[in-house]
């Protein structure tokens, strides 16, 4: 008897949370939040049909992925998933979905809806961008209950679960299995579903995209406001001019507009380590290089020694960007010791013109030489063209004739596979904030890879010295390691290889920009890393909610 | 006039034919739609799959055969970054840009036509000097330099209008003013010079001498047959606007066709950029066989001349 009242109790708590939960959340949820971007990307809202960022501004609201964010730290953290284990023989990794999930037409989340999205996204009709690698990489998927999911690979893939964040790419997104067999995937692509904190209202492409909160309590954070616009604005001083006037709560910058928006009174807010601009010399490694002076270690410390990065930072970038870590590394970067990097990056990336003379001197080269110099921005990172000058113009301070050309990133992007034009000479690089550098490292320095700046044992190719073969077994290494102290200490030895050669160098850590109107929304705080605010919009308060400072 | 009409719309397929041509070359001259695709840590295997499921890699002469089958067949492909048909996108794109140029033309008639027959009749008056000035700024100020300076001063300094994109009939002020004013220029001083040819002929004397006033003589007898070199400009540049509006559709966030060619250069996305180019050309087309037809509609010179 006592037993069933207490179960009598239980269930009308149960029946009354449920019921008034949703109308007071819906109740709560004001206004419209209307953010301007500079791109929405192809705008296509089927996730397998993206390939690049853009997705993480308007698919993200959307979709959840199955390895989420630190919200705090950057880099990865529990997602659809809330946790994840490497099998003993590292060959599998299960994960774990959290309870309770579903999608916004009422659906429950489960495991099938996680094999079935990975195997979507590894279908020949995927253009995401790294689909080919999840074919490489994955053997097959396994549902072992309604919660859990194992992915077989192909060898130890220690770093799967990172591929499955939005802070590295888009192939954990998350797609309903049943809906998408019920409707068809046309029928998906005009009306889209997800179990993300925002629900599609309409998609009108080259313009907007409209979304609308769900009213029930969400893992990622309950959306604020009730809808939300996302709104495709191509020109820069028409984004800024929109949030001072109120037509957009928020709007994507560079860092030339940092000084207008701040004296208008709107707010700035920066994310930190997003990018990390560096660049590259290319062929060092190669027998028809060897007289020319960037083969020599000296002579490439020293062009690092003549640059003043801090200049660049206060004038370029308007103060709004950070001194660099190792290549491709940030203070989130996993497997690494950030605190002993970041000591060596201040003293080793240190200005110092007068060292950077003797060792130009030390290697024969007292009055400098030529350097073909290639300069190039990414989409995106306009500002990495005024970048790659000050650094051409730090060079020629030293004595060394830049002879220097600018390319379109698709031209360069074709050059930088033949290497011929590039080779011999200096040119920029972006990497974007990721939270394993090791992939970075892989693409730039393996012989095998696209970049290859240590050698080349690609096709029929078989170019690989000492530093090359070092590079190759140390990747070897880190990418099987499973014990976490041990893929450190391996992490640590890879990263100081590439630093002392010298031949990937950073110029400096970048940010993504945004002007705010405070007006329009309250105070919040950017994930590390992420440039995009699509796991960022649910957690936006009204204005007057949080004060900015 | 049939067999002139006839004549036209031969010669239109043969231009038609020779831009599919040139435009499917041309665009394959300035690299791979996947290089600007992927994302830059993407390998060589990410990039060969990519390229094999875009059905970029098969030769080129058999791109072309493909391409050229299914023009003929009305299919002009699937855009590689919206992965939505081009014919679609184009005429979603469409009706935007139909919107903001007629009213520009309007505009630009409006002012143009007044100031041009002053201009003209009070020659080297302060009159013509303003308006000379006015014409001089409206060719060298840029489109998108307008664009911001509008924006600035009524939209942001004063709050009176929309800053961008579509909407409300406010928001069709700027664009309008912005694309409008470069065509108020040069009508004003086609106007202008042809009004001034005009004044000097022997059936303005007559007119004069048999004594109409000068109002009718102006804008009765002149202004007729100044009109018809403009209906020439009119045809070039209503053409040259439904398709080259890029400037103003960007700075105003407005989603027309002029955008959606720029974005299908800078993107390589080849079928986009072949239909939006192969839809330009017809459109234009199609205006200018409007323009000469009425032309001769108009003049019955052009008729006796057939």
């Amino acid at each position: 008897m006592k037993h069933r009242g207490l179960l009598t109790g239980l269930l009308i708590s149960f029946v009354l949370v449920t019921f008034t939960w949703t109308p007071l959340i819906a109740a709560e949820q004001k206004g419209t939040l209307v953010i301007a971007l500079d791109t929405l990307g192809g705008q296509n809202l089927d996730p397998i049909l993206e390939t690049r960022a853009s997705h993480a501004h308007f698919q993200a609201p959307v979709f959840d992925s199955l390895v989420g964010f630190d919200f705090e730290k950057g880099g990865i953290g529990p997602g659809v998933a809330e946790r994840w284990e490497l099998a003993k023989d590292g060959l599998s990794w299960t994960f774990y979905l959290r309870k309770g999930q579903r999608w916004h037409n009422g659906d429950p989340l489960t495991a099938h809806d996680v094999k079935f999205s990975l195997e979507r996204t590894m279908s020949k009709e995927s253009v995401a961008s790294r689909s080919a690698a999840l074919r490489r990489n994955v053997k097959s998927i396994e549902v072992i209950d309604d919660l859990t999911v194992r992915v077989n690979t192909k060898g130890v893939q220690v770093h799967f679960p990172a591929s499955m964040s939005r802070a590295v790419f888009q192939e954990g997104q998350m797609m309903p299995k049943k809906y998408i067999e019920k409707v068809g995937v046309a029928e998906f692509r005009r009306k889209p579903i997800g179990s993300g904190p925002w629900k599609i209202v309409k998609s009108v492409p080259g313009d907007r995209v409209e979304y609308e909160a769900v009213d029930y309590p969400h893992w990622r954070g309950t959306p604020k406001f009730k809808r939300m616009t996302i709104l495709l604005v191509p020109e820069e001083s028409t984004r800024v001019a929109m949030v001072r006037t109120g037509e957009a709560a928020i709007a994507s910058i560079s860092p030339e507009s940092l000084k207008e928006v701040k004296s208008a009174k709107l707010k700035v807010v920066s994310v930190p380590s997003t990018m990390q601009a560096v660049y590259y010399f290319w062929g060092t490694y190669r027998d028809d290089q060897k007289n020319n002076p960037i083969a020599d270690k000296r002579v490439r410390e020293a062009l690092s020694l003549a640059i003043d990065r801090k200049q660049i930072i206060d004038h370029v970038m308007n103060g709004e960007a950070r001194w660099p870590m190792p290549f491709a590394t940030f203070g989130y970067s996993v497997d690494m010791d950030t605190k002993k990097w970041r000591k060596w990056s201040r003293k080793a990336l240190r200005y110092d013109p007068a060292r950077a003379k003797e060792l130009l001197t030390e290697a024969g080269y007292p009055n400098g030489f030529d350097l073909k110099f290639a300069n190039t921005a990414l989409p995106g990172t306009p500002y990495m063209v005024q970048i790659g000058l000050a650094v051409a113009d730090f060079w020629s301070k030293i004595g060394v004739k830049v002879k220097y050309k600018h390319y379109e990133w698709g031209a360069f992007r074709a050059l930088r596979r033949g290497q011929e034009k590039l080779r011999g000479g200096a040119s920029m690089y972006r990497t974007a904030g990721r939270p394993v550098a090791v992939a970075r490292y892989m693409s730039g320095f393996h012989s095998k890879s696209l970049s290859h700046l240590f050698g080349n044992t690609k096709g029929d190719k078989n170019i690989c010295p000492a530093l090359c073969k070092e590079f190759n077994s140390l990747h070897k290494l880190v990418v099987a390691e499973q014990d976490d102290a041990t893929r450190t200490k391996n992490t640590n030895r890879m990263i100081k290889l590439v630093a002392d050669s010298w031949v990937a160098v950073p110029i400096l850590e970048g940010m993504g920009y945004w002007a705010v109107n405070p007006k329009k929304v309250g105070a919040f705080k950017p994930i590390p890393g992420r440039h995009e605010f699509g796991d960022v919009f649910e957690r936006m308060p009204l204005p007057g909610q949080m004060a900015w400072k | 006039m049939r067999r002139y009409i006839l004549q036209r719309l031969w010669q239109g397929v043969i231009l038609l034919a020779l831009v599919t041509t040139i435009v499917f070359f041309l665009g394959r001259l300035t690299g791979n739609p996947v290089d600007l695709m992927l994302p830059e840590d993407a390998t060589e295997e990410d990039r060969t799959a990519l390229i094999e499921t875009l059905g970029l890699d098969a030769p080129m002469y058999k791109q072309f055969g493909i391409f050229v089958v299914n023009v003929l067949q009305g299919d002009l492909g699937v855009s590689h970054r919206y992965r939505r048909p081009v014919v679609e996108i184009f005429f979603s794109r469409l009706p935007n840009t139909l919107k903001i140029v007629p009213a520009a033309m309007i505009l630009a008639m409006i002012m143009a036509i007044p100031l041009g027959i002053v201009s003209a009749v009070r020659r080297g008056s302060m009159i013509d000097r303003v308006s000379g000035t006015i014409a001089v700024l409206g060719i060298a100020t840029p489109n998108f330099w307008l664009g911001i300076l509008l924006i600035y001063v009524f939209s942001v300094q004063l709050g009176w209008l929309p800053s961008a994109r579509m909407g409300t009939p406010l928001h069709y002020v700027l664009p309008t003013i912005t694309l409008g004013t470069f065509l108020v220029a040069g009508f004003m001083r086609l106007i202008r010079s042809s009004m001034l040819d005009i004044l000097d002929s022997e059936f303005v004397k007559l007119a004069r001498i048999k004594g109409l006033s000068e109002t009718t003589v102006v804008w009765k007898h002149c202004l007729r047959n100044a009109l018809i070199p403009v209906l020439t400009l009119w045809g070039v540049f209503m053409g040259g606007l439904v398709t080259g509006a890029i400037v103003t559709e960007t700075v105003f966030a407005w989603p027309g066709i002029g955008r959606l060619t720029f974005e299908a250069v800078i993107f390589r996305d080849y079928p986009l950029l072949q239909a939006v180019i192969i839809m330009d050309a017809v459109l234009i087309l199609l205006i200018n066989l409007m323009v000469d037809i009425l032309y001769a509609y108009i003049d019955p010179r052009i008729r006796l001349a057939e």
